[in-house]
């Protein structure tokens, strides 16, 4: 078996909302559960249809909850799965494990979920990064958190080629505007300037707080399962087209490559050879954007343009409502809301099936009618990447 | 939080390093197969899967290979202490080091800046932060 004869086998079939944002007086379970329930639902299943259920990274509860461990959301589902797995670090490898479980029989519906109440909480994201120093001699240096290490990462790429605000302005702007026909995006009623960009404040130098991405109550799951049974399901079906995978592994602090190669580049690789198409086939982008310099580093490595090119290939609104190349349709984590991979995955998903409302691609955006979606997931540092080609069939 | 010292936690593998930042000694572990110079450190050589190693005094010479300027602190010691600046310090030795850049000279910083050891007193112990040389 190789991943080429997989392409097109698997599908996503529902997408679950939840409140989301600021919501106050909710439990991380209560969003889990939400989300569950209405992908279920909206994949047109019932509970008893899950056989295989995947969380992402699992998290230390917030104002004192219990921690919701797969076990918990099981139960609380009131299913019980054969499959079932959650991450400990961010590697982004869930769905390879939601196509093994269906692949080998295991399963026929896989649940993958993501929730957090991180806003209400306060998770400052600082005791959630990891490295190979102990926890308390970085502490010694004050070096707390991913936005410092992205930081680095991004200073790096720097002195490497031609990038910084420049560049990141374009991509910052760009989604908000896309956030700005979202009803759901945290950021819909604040429009960005350039101005606006450059009077953020810095937070970890070179980075305002305009390039990082929110910090979010609410939470979003997907279902996924074969292309077969996904043609008996109500949505035009989106299959799984391409896949790639890659865990450069490496910390921040010690990698060899900080400014590339990164796991996109060999993620992304693995994706179109599966997929059989090129970038010139891709509609549109949801790229995983924890910082703007992520979207960045994903599309150069993904080959849209040469190192350094960035800052003429974002200009004016490129990736923008109406431009060469629509990036984070839903205005992503940096506006939209921080559901880790689902975020980007489930925009490509229902911008497929034509459920995007305002935003949705198209006539009304001035874009072609999207038929394939390329969806970027990136983990720890650039430690882990997965590159995910969608097609509506 | 004023008051609060911050020191060192050594593991089973850092031990050994910590003990040389008593005496202001910057050391490393050198695989005795290979030659690979390691941080953090750890029993097995990541590159050649040796387990012998000898630990080396490091010059303390090195360049920056990468820094951020905090200008917002996540950790209520370091709010009274911003701006500061965090760097991987790439050492002469080989292994890239995480730690602070101190003392004059903060605005024209890049990554290739050659930096230098110096000892700050933590308990009784010395944490390694770099200065711009010269």
């Amino acid at each position: 078996m190789k991943l080429k004869d997989l392409k097109e086998k698997y599908a996503i079939v529902g997408v679950g909302y939840t409140p989301q944002g600021r919501v106050p007086g909710r439990t991380a379970l209560s969003f889990h559960l939400e989300a569950c329930a209405n992908a279920i639902a909206d994949a047109g299943l019932k509970k008893n249809d899950i056989d295989g259920l995947i969380c992402y990274r699992r998290f230390r509860s917030l104002l004192g909850e219990p921690e919701v461990t797969p076990y918990f959301l099981a139960q609380m589902l009131g299913i019980t799965p054969r499959y079932l797995t959650q991450e400990a670090n961010c590697a982004r490898t869930h769905l390879f494990h939601a196509m093994a479980a269906l692949e080998m029989g295991l399963c026929n519906y896989v649940l993958i979920s993501y929730a957090d109440n991180a806003l209400s909480g306060r998770r400052t994201f600082t005791e959630e990064d990891t490295h190979g120093e102990p926890p308390g001699d970085l502490l010694l240096y004050g070096q707390t958190g991913f936005t410092a290490d992205y930081a680095m990462a991004a200073r790096r790429a720097m002195a490497t080629f031609r990038t910084g605000p420049e560049t990141w302005k374009e991509i910052a702007v760009a989604q908000r505007r896309w956030a700005s026909l979202n009803p759901r995006a945290a950021l819909r009623n604040k429009p960005l300037t350039y101005e606006d960009y450059y009077r953020s404040p810095m937070v970890t130098e070179p980075f305002r707080l305009c390039d990082a991405c929110l910090i979010s109550d609410g939470g979003r799951a997907i279902v996924v399962t074969s292309v077969e049974r996904a043609r008996d399901l109500k949505h035009p079906v989106v299959a799984i087209m391409g896949l790639g995978l890659a865990n450069p592994s490496y910390d921040v602090h010690q990698s060899p490559s900080l400014a590339g190669p990164t796991g996109a580049k060999e993620a992304g690789r693995q994706a179109f050879q599966m997929a059989g198409i090129t970038l010139e086939d891709i509609d549109a982008c949801q790229i995983y954007d924890c910082f703007t310099y992520t979207v960045e580093i994903t599309l150069q490595e993904y080959g849209f343009f040469g190192p350094g090119e960035g800052e003429s290939w974002f200009k004016d609104g490129a990736t923008a409502p109406g431009g060469k190349m629509p990036v984070n349709t839903s205005g992503g984590l940096l506006a939209e809301a921080y559901f880790m991979g689902l975020t980007p995955l489930s925009e490509g998903v229902m911008q497929l099936m034509g459920r995007c409302q305002d935003r949705q691609l198209g006539v009304k955006t001035g874009h072609k009618e999207p038929e394939i979606i390329l969806v970027s997931d990136n983990g720890g540092v650039l430690q882990s990447h997965c590159c995910t080609i969608l097609r509506r069939l | 939080m004023s008051g609060e010292v911050l020191v060192p936690h050594p593991t089973g593998d850092t031990k050994e390093f910590w003990e040389g930042c008593k005496e202001k000694r910057l050391r490393f572990q050198q695989c005795t197969a290979c030659g690979h110079v390691r941080w953090p450190p750890s029993n097995l050589c990541p590159n050649c899967h040796s387990f012998d190693f000898r630990w080396i005094e490091a010059s303390g010479r090195g360049k920056i290979y990468t820094f951020t300027v905090y200008h917002m602190a996540f950790y209520p010691f370091w709010e009274d202490k911003v701006p500061y600046i965090t760097a991987v310090v790439e050492l002469e030795e080989g292994p890239k080091f995480l730690s602070n850049i101190v003392g004059a000279g903060f605005q024209n910083l890049s990554c290739g800046t050659p930096v230098e050891v110096v000892w700050d007193k933590a308990g009784e112990y010395f944490v390694p932060r770099f200065r711009v040389v010269g």
